[in-house]
């Protein structure tokens, strides 16, 4: 997202996604989809409830000790010829990458899906230094030649048609395209191919890295990771420090939750754990592997506020089951990160005031915490997160006044009977069957996308007062 | 920029200050690991032909297309006819000692051009790129399988010397060969043989990467529709061997 689309806000943007029609139809379609997968794939499952608990804490585990499992993480990395970066800042991960591109000579770069590199917006970094990143999960493929962002973590792409992605391909890549997914993937595989076998440098994150072992491990479909981990003579892996497990019996735990809740398979195509550069009697891999630890707002948070959402899989399960991402989808968030977990990577990544709008983009169901394989209590921190947006008065002033008055109005019986008497005189003229659908102003904006119930003709209070077998 | 002593300070810092929250405790790793792996070895001595179809099952779940047969030596015989459907002549191995027999005669008697992987690291960087061409080249590639999971129909390939991760994953249509040693039942077991790898077992290879497969290549990334063969292979055959293939 540009900063310019950024400077519309939040409200406006999520306004202009729900009148996308088509939007509309692909979200639902896309997260129902996802959601029955997911539940299907757990049902035949019925041990995966106790591996949650599981996952949770070993997750909770390695926090308590993430020094430590960092430095057997490096010194395993090292001792099988791989070289590790440290990066504070995404300025400080861009420029180790590109630094890398020019020593080693890199022209090309192959990426595989990578929510990290998003984050750290590596690929403009690439191309200002003379290196081409060539995006190759498809849908990431497809969103880099419309020069757009990804909306959903898993699926970047759901926001297109596949006459949109055939007319993208016809105008960008010179061949003419039917809108017929089977062909535009052929398409997308013959483009792609030969971009693995020509690339200097193969980029990837990392869904996890195995401490004990020097292990990076990556999850695709596509055996886009394999071949950017193959074929490169160089291989960047770019991590956030939260990302390590101390050994592959933990892994096993995490592989057998993480794609039931992305997609509803037992296991993705592709689990790639890769060690180090090739080695002695290898005919592919590369010479030159490096890890790029990215702290970036997380370590601030191993004692902050929002440490559980250090445990995020970036599944995407969260998405797909929020009611508000379900109607706005990934783009109008604004950031990397999209949905109920995208708003708290955010908080943590830009700093709380980056999501004072955001913060209120939930209606706290909780039907993210069902969803989340590691249990994550999303509501909790939003909760904590609107809190310290009110007091470092981040609201508009007319929002903080309202609740300020409503805060003595619940505190006093009396006044509170008053206004309730008040309200019920008032509500007349814009009651009508039972819900007030428009207020003037200044609370139009408030009826403008919803109803209010009106003041019950009699209220609780005073049936209680007067009503004798409600009591009894 | 940033040095390690720096970062990993701030990380001490953090840690120090925050107390554990709520339950927590990593895996219980097996204590030796390499024994643990024989122990499942030994038990599925019994129970491998449930386990077998338990993978069938899985694995066909995946779109992967799964043939058994008495011995190694029918072997050529399956894929030939699998080329040949597919009008199909340009075969990559894994060398034959990855294998655990030399097929390349026979596949050669069927008709097909047979390309093994060599043994040892190739001289040259011209070498390397010749071989790799072969690879993207060729339409079947033959490889040995690691482990078999039956939970999840998963086949896991060590790379190593003659044994090059592109066999399967550049030709379109992958074929990988086991025999029942490499069958364990779940995950969990998997995880195990891993272990065992690292500490005090023997790796089936040296390589640096270990893949794990479960079914032919897919994506889904336009409108939701499933396509397979996007970047690996568009199709995944097992062929199960009766009689262990290394006697």
């Amino acid at each position: 997202m540009s900063d310019a689309e950024l400077t519309t806000p939040f409200r406006q943007r999520a306004g202009s996604a729900m009148k996308d029609e088509f939007l509309q139809e692909a979200l639902t379609i896309a997260t129902t989809k996802f959601i029955g997968l997911r539940r299907e794939a757990f049902a035949g499952f019925p041990e995966g409830e106790a591996l949650r608990d599981r996952a949770r804490a070993i997750k909770e585990a390695t926090l308590q000790h993430l020094d430590r499992h960092l430095e057997t993480l490096i010194a395993n990395v090292e001792r099988l010829g791989g070289h590790v970066h440290f990066a504070t800042t995404p300025a400080e991960a861009r420029s180790i990458v590109v630094d890398i591109a020019r020593r080693t000579g890199a022209r090309m770069a192959v990426k595989a899906k990578s929510m990290a590199t998003e984050e750290i917006h590596l690929n403009e970094a690439l191309e200002a230094a003379g290196v081409t990143p060539v995006e190759t999960d498809l849908g990431e493929y497809i969103i880099q030649l419309a020069h757009e962002r990804p909306s959903h973590i898993i699926a970047p792409a759901i926001h297109k048609t596949k006459g949109q992605v055939a007319e993208l391909f016809t105008r960008e890549l010179k061949r003419p395209a039917e809108p017929d997914p089977e062909a535009l993937t052929r398409i997308a595989r013959a483009e792609l191919r030969e971009k693995f076998l020509q690339a200097d440098l193969g980029i990837t994150g990392a869904n996890f890295a195995v401490a004990d072992t020097g292990t990076v491990v990556l999850v695709t479909n596509e055996g886009n990771g394999r071949m950017v981990t193959s074929l490169p003579r160089v291989h960047v892996a770019v991590m956030g420090v939260e990302k390590v497990v101390p050994s592959f019996t933990d892994l096993m735990v995490f592989l057998a939750i993480l794609a039931k809740s992305a997609t509803g398979q037992k296991l993705s195509v592709y689990t790639s754990l890769v060690q180090g550069p090739r080695r002695a009697g290898e005919l592919e891999g590369p010479e030159e592997f490096h890890l790029v630890l990215l702290d970036g707002g997380r370590i601030a948070q191993i004692g902050g506020p929002l440490r559980e959402a250090l445990s995020c899989l970036r599944c995407g399960a969260c998405l797909n089951v929020c009611p508000v991402y379900r109607q706005i989808g990934g783009h109008a968030y604004g950031y990397t990160y999209p949905g109920p977990i995208g708003i708290l990577l955010t908080a943590m990544l830009e700093g709380a005031p980056a999501v004072r709008d955001l913060a209120h983009a939930s209606s706290l169901c909780g039907a993210c915490v069902d969803a989340c394989p590691v249990r994550i209590d999303i509501p909790r921190m939003l909760i904590e997160l609107r809190r310290e947006v009110d007091d470092e008065k981040l609201a508009p002033w007319t929002e903080r006044v309202a609740f300020a008055l409503l805060t003595k109005l619940l505190q006093n019986p009396r006044l509170y009977r008053f206004a309730a008497k008040a309200g019920r005189v008032l509500q007349r003229p814009f009651a009508r069957d039972g819900r007030i659908s428009r207020l003037p102003l200044p609370f139009g904006e408030w009826t403008r996308t919803r109803d209010l119930p009106p003041v019950a003709s009699r209220t609780f209070q005073e049936r209680w007062a007067s009503d004798k077998d409600l009591r009894a | 920029m940033t040095t390690r002593a720096e970062f990993l300070e701030r990380i001490r810092e953090q840690v120090r200050m925050s107390p554990g929250r709520s339950p927590a405790s990593s895996a219980r790793r097996p204590q030796h690991p390499a024994a643990e792996a024989e122990t499942i070895r030994r038990e599925l001595v019994e129970r491998w032909p449930e386990t077998l179809e338990a993978f069938r099952r899985e694995f066909e779940g995946v779109a992967g297309v799964f043939h058994r047969t008495a011995s190694i030596d029918v072997v050529p015989a399956i894929v030939a006819r699998i080329a040949h459907e597919r009008q199909a002549r340009e075969v990559v191995t894994w060398h034959s000692a990855a294998l655990g027999a030399d097929l390349a005669p026979a596949l050669g008697a069927c008709g097909l051009d047979v390309h093994p992987m060599p043994a040892a690291e190739p001289s040259g960087g011209a070498e390397r790129e010749r071989l790799r061409t072969l690879a993207a080249r060729a339409d079947l590639g033959l490889t040995g399988v690691d482990l078999a999971i039956a939970e999840t129909g998963t086949l896991v390939l060590v790379s190593g010397a003659g044994r090059p991760r592109s066999t399967s994953l550049l030709p379109p249509c992958h074929i990988a060969v086991f025999d029942r040693t490499a069958l364990v039942e779940s995950l969990r077991q998997a995880g195990v043989f891993l272990e065992a790898w690292h500490r005090d077992g023997r790796p089936p290879a040296g390589g640096s990467a270990i893949n794990f497969i479960t079914g032919p290549s897919r994506t889904a990334d336009i409108e939701l529709t499933l396509t397979r063969g996007v970047h690996g292979p568009k199709e995944v055959h097992a062929i199960f061997v009766e009689q262990p293939i290394r006697g």
